[in-house]
């Protein structure tokens, strides 16, 4: 037996990439603790963590899925990596699903594979084969991936898919909702300088984020940072998409109801930014509360459905009103 | 709701009043999305006036992420990118309309546990986002169709969702003939569907046809005809109808009943209000009867078992 | 890897979830004794004498072979007995046992402890609403990527197969239609020049219905044996002191594994040994195969490493590299 040593020192890591997907969890209602903990088994030996405060949260455990491949680079380079990426699913009030893959890398790696189990025990670590190009893979990882190189969102969706098929979802929404990916990519910030964040609404339900966060900052609190976020986003993105969709000046009440209804009974109470952020992350919201301002217009939407309910109630009973009075 | 679109010959207009139902749908609000199946002869981007998008799908279409060569299948968002002139302003009050494109020189692929398993994985994504799922089969008994009923079939995780299928066949003897083997003969629908554990009765009441390119004998087209030819033209589309009842797939069975129309001979494309009621060139009865087979799809009136 | 709820540091707290792992007893070894078929049983007492002599120079080479420890320590090792009530169930405890241990003694061997291997596919009895180990396992396989791997790959747990490089690939397509569709070899991920390729098949039938593999359910047995196993923190197979005169005659009434030497070293051990006859070495290919795959929890690892660094008895960091076999002559 060979006095090597068992647990080893991680290299510190010097790039942080993931991305959450998001949707709405395709069943009628929302589902229950039980529910929750059923859908999130990803482990029969591992337990589903779940929090009530300050509101409902179900965490998976994390689910490794291996790779040897190119990473994405923004100039081009060939850079080799070869390890783990780790994958959980988090549902927040039994209604809103997402999925997160993601992966850290320290700056150099062995300059060639090594046997299996020197990456099984760095979970969630990709090891580069020579270095790392930090900087460039972290604008070739927002930018996406090209064939043969990593493809994060594929680990992403393959566990939103197998958390789709249990049978107790029925499929039957109460609302269409599109899907959202998040890109995320965090750097450690240079010394000196405070953390930062940039966010990119792009084309087609994608949105960007590059991070530059303190030195030895967690991959997983980064991974709840921009769960957070993209939940956020999702539910701006869904919650104006309807308004957008809907005409409020037409006549046809039960049309404006059926988009309004579901919207307040499924996702006007899920607003709750950073929930259980650690505290060193949860300053990187004020910037985006400054511009665009998530939480005022989340305001200003739900203010909007709100009124327009009101209204319309107040215009219901006023015609029941002059029915009954022309009854007479 | 998942809608199969199966024929048993080409040329039977099956994509491309798909394609108009689709739109229809979405007109009226749906979320809806249609996805080639047709492996080799996609006519999808054809339809929906989308030219490039045969050379985008190249290894990014349905078949490649079936055969597990690419994790995501292209979408394609109708409003957003078609050329048609009407289509690209988007109805107010519409629903969302996504193509998602087969690969141009994919083929036919024999079916194995795997690609079962990225349709089933893929239908139920979509379905998390759309209303209606357009699912266009190559005509026959293909592969893309033994995929299709396996991924339905009871044990599988999409039979929760309430799937139909619309068999298209031209309104001739021999199509009246071939569209009932396809669902009843000894290599049909049902009975394939059967073996992968189908109930007879749940699939064939999930099964209705849909009549295309109907000469309709009282339009302006067909009134003009010499009296004999109307008298014989009658005669046969009563003779027609009646062999139509007697192999099963009579008017009951039938959702809805395509016009011939001319723009449809020229060119395989949508029809929009804007073609009946603006330029002219389209009938409006076509209009209709798609708006017609649009809403019985979702009309359980018209389903289940007879 | 617990971001998403709170970590020290905030003023509120919620534990409902975060089990602390228990920890079990090691030995410096395990020594599996053999392990036969129920038909072998079935050849009567002869067969077993005959087995327990081929073993016995070879037990107590390996007993040798561990010490001498640190400060002039006896070093703790247990010996075990897998007896396979998973596959076929000929006989009864009550009958099959006793002659076991008594052709065991004849040769001078003593069993510590006896294990069924419905032990490592079925819940276990005495912690209800528990997963079955094999399960368990299975979910914590991550496979080693062949080169090329960039994420987009079906699980192995929809495939039941488990390899240690990349299959040749399927000919789905017809032919006429793909060019590239010429027969291209398997190979082994990490081949020294040639490739010993293998795939494995870890169960067959449906999810609700699984009849895991021998050689998926050997594995499970060579990591409990390593006391890597938990059920949420929870220990696995925990033996059961058991009257080695009194033998129940339903396989059911037996705790997974029981302890029939009083004082014996403990079950869980640092590295083990299996005395195993040669037609197993198909099998314990597929083990290692399974066990450079398997992911344990960094928990569990770091326990047993703390542990025997503390007795200055290094482990190797490869779970595969803890497992060694003896395949005598003649058994």
């Amino acid at each position: 037996m060979g006095a090597q040593e068992s647990t080893p020192r991680p290299a510190r890591p010097v790039l942080a990439c993931g991305e959450v997907r998001t949707c709405l969890l395709p069943t009628r209602d929302a589902v229950d603790e039980r529910a929750a903990e059923t859908l999130l088994r990803l482990r029969a030996d591992e337990r589903v963590r779940v929090s009530r405060r300050p509101n409902r949260c179900a965490v998976s455990p994390d689910v490794l899925t291996g790779v040897d491949c190119r990473l994405p680079t923004a100039n081009g380079a060939k850079v080799r990596a070869i390890g783990t990426v780790a994958a959980r699913a988090v549902l927040t009030e039994g209604r809103v699903l997402q999925s997160t893959a993601y992966f850290a890398a320290p700056a150099d790696g062995p300059d060639s594979r090594r046997p299996w189990g020197y990456y099984l025990v760095r979970p969630g670590l990709l090891v580069p084969v020579g270095r790392l190009p930090a900087a460039a893979v972290a604008e070739g990882f927002l930018a996406g991936h090209r064939p043969e190189e990593l493809d994060v969102g594929s680990v992403a969706e393959s566990l939103l898919a197998r958390i789709s098929r249990a049978e107790l979802l029925d499929y039957d929404t109460p609302l269409n909702t599109a899907s959202t990916v998040l890109r995320w990519a965090a750097r450690p910030a240079p010394a000196g300088s405070e953390p930062s964040l940039r966010f990119t609404v792009g084309e087609e339900g994608l949105r960007t984020v590059a991070l530059r966060l303190p030195e030895g900052t967690a991959p997983a609190a980064v991974a709840g940072l921009c769960e957070d976020l993209a939940l956020h986003d999702w539910l701006l993105t869904t919650v104006g998409d309807k308004l957008d969709g809907v005409r409020l000046g037409t006549d046809d009440q039960a049309a404006v109801r059926k988009v309004l209804g579901p919207l307040v009974d499924h996702l006007l109470h899920l607003w709750m930014p950073r929930a259980r952020l650690e505290r060193v992350l949860s300053g990187l919201w004020d910037a985006l509360e400054e511009t665009p301002g998530f939480t005022r217009q989340w305001d200003a939407l739900a203010q909007r459905i709100r009124d327009q309910l009101a209204l319309r109630a107040l215009l219901a009973r006023r015609e029941a009103l002059d029915a009954r009075l022309t009854a007479r | 709701m998942l809608v199969f679109a199966a024929s048993d010959k080409g040329g039977t207009g099956r994509s491309v009043t798909s394609a108009n139902l689709a739109y229809h749908r979405a007109l009226d609000g749906d979320d809806v999305c249609y996805l080639d199946f047709d492996f080799g002869s996609p006519t999808a981007p054809a339809v929906f006036d989308l030219p490039d998008v045969l050379t985008e799908a190249e290894g990014k279409g349905l078949h490649s992420y079936l055969k597990g060569k690419t994790g995501e299948p292209l979408r394609v968002d109708v409003w957003a990118r078609t050329e048609h002139p009407v289509l690209r302003t988007r109805p107010s009050g519409s629903g969302r309309l996504v193509l998602l494109p087969g690969d141009r020189t994919g083929g036919e692929f024999v079916t194995d546990e795997e690609n079962l398993h990225r349709c089933v994985d893929l239908v139920l994504r979509l379905k998390r986002e759309f209303d209606v799922i357009v699912v266009d089969l190559s005509a026959g008994r293909s592969y893309a169709m033994d995929l299709a009923l396996a991924a339905t079939a009871p044990r599988s995780a999409l039979a929760r969702i309430t799937t139909r299928w619309l068999v298209y066949h031209r309104w001739t003897r021999q199509h009246v003939m071939a569209a009932a083997e396809l669902v009843s003969g000894k290599q049909g629908i049902v009975r394939a569907g059967v073996a992968m554990g189908h109930d007879e009765t749940a699939l064939s009441g999930a099964i209705r046809f849909v009549r295309a390119a109907v000469p309709d004998l009282q339009s302006p087209l067909w009134s003009q005809a010499r009296p004999e030819q109307s008298v014989w033209m009658h005669e046969r589309d009563r003779q027609l109808e009646a062999m139509a009842a007697g192999l099963g797939i009579g008017k009951t069975r039938a959702l809805a009943s395509i016009p011939l129309e001319p723009v449809l001979q020229w060119r395989e494309q949508l029809i929009t209000y804007e073609d009946v009621v603006d330029s002219r060139v389209a009938n409006l009865e076509t209009w209709q009867a798609m708006g017609d087979l649009a809403q019985r799809l979702g009309d359980d009136k018209y389903w289940g078992q007879l | 890897m617990k971001g998403a709820l709170p970590d020290e540091g905030t003023p509120f707290r919620e534990t409902s979830a975060e089990p602390p792992t228990a920890s079990v007893p090691f030995s410096h070894l395990s020594l599996e004794l053999g392990h036969l078929y129920m038909e072998d049983f079935a050849d009567g007492p002869a067969r077993l004498a005959r087995h327990f002599a081929a073993v016995r120079p070879w037990a107590d080479a390996v007993r040798a072979g561990v010490g001498p420890l640190p400060g002039g320590r006896r070093p703790r090792i247990s010996t075990c007995f897998l007896v396979d009530d998973y596959f076929s169930r000929l006989a009864t405890p009550a009958e099959l046992v006793p002659p076991l241990l008594a052709a065991a003694r004849e040769a001078g061997l003593a069993i510590d402890y006896l294990a069924r291997e419905s032990g490592c596919a079925a819940p276990d009895p005495a912690r209800p609403g528990s997963a079955p180990l094999a399960e368990s396992v299975l979910h914590r396989l991550v496979e080693s990527p062949p080169p090329g791997s960039t994420g987009y790959r079906p699980p192995v747990g929809r495939t039941g197969w488990l390899t240690n490089g990349r299959r040749t690939p399927s000919r789905r397509t017809s032919a006429a239609l793909d060019a590239s569709d010429v027969w291209q070899p398997p190979s082994e991920t990490l081949a020294r020049g040639h490739s010993v390729f293998m795939d494995v098949e870890l169960f067959s039938g449906p999810e609700d219905d699984r009849t895991w593999s021998c050689a998926f359910l050997a594995s499970v047995w060579q990591l409990a044996r390593l006391g890597l196993l938990r059920d949420n923190g929870r220990a696995v197979l925990t033996p059961v002191a058991w009257d080695p005169a009194a033998f129940p005659a339903d396989w059911d009434a037996l705790p997974p594994v029981v302890q029939l030497t009083p004082g014996a070293a403990p079950f869980t051990a640092y590295g083990t040994c299996s005395v195993l006859p040669g037609r197993f070495l198909p099998v314990e290919h597929a083990v290692r195969v399974v066990l450079d795959q398997v992911q344990l929890e960094p928990d569990v690892l770091d326990q047993v490493a703390r542990r025997s660094a503390a007795e200055e008895y290094p482990l190797p960091a490869g779970v595969v590299e803890r497992t060694s076999y003896v395949f005598p002559p003649g058994l």
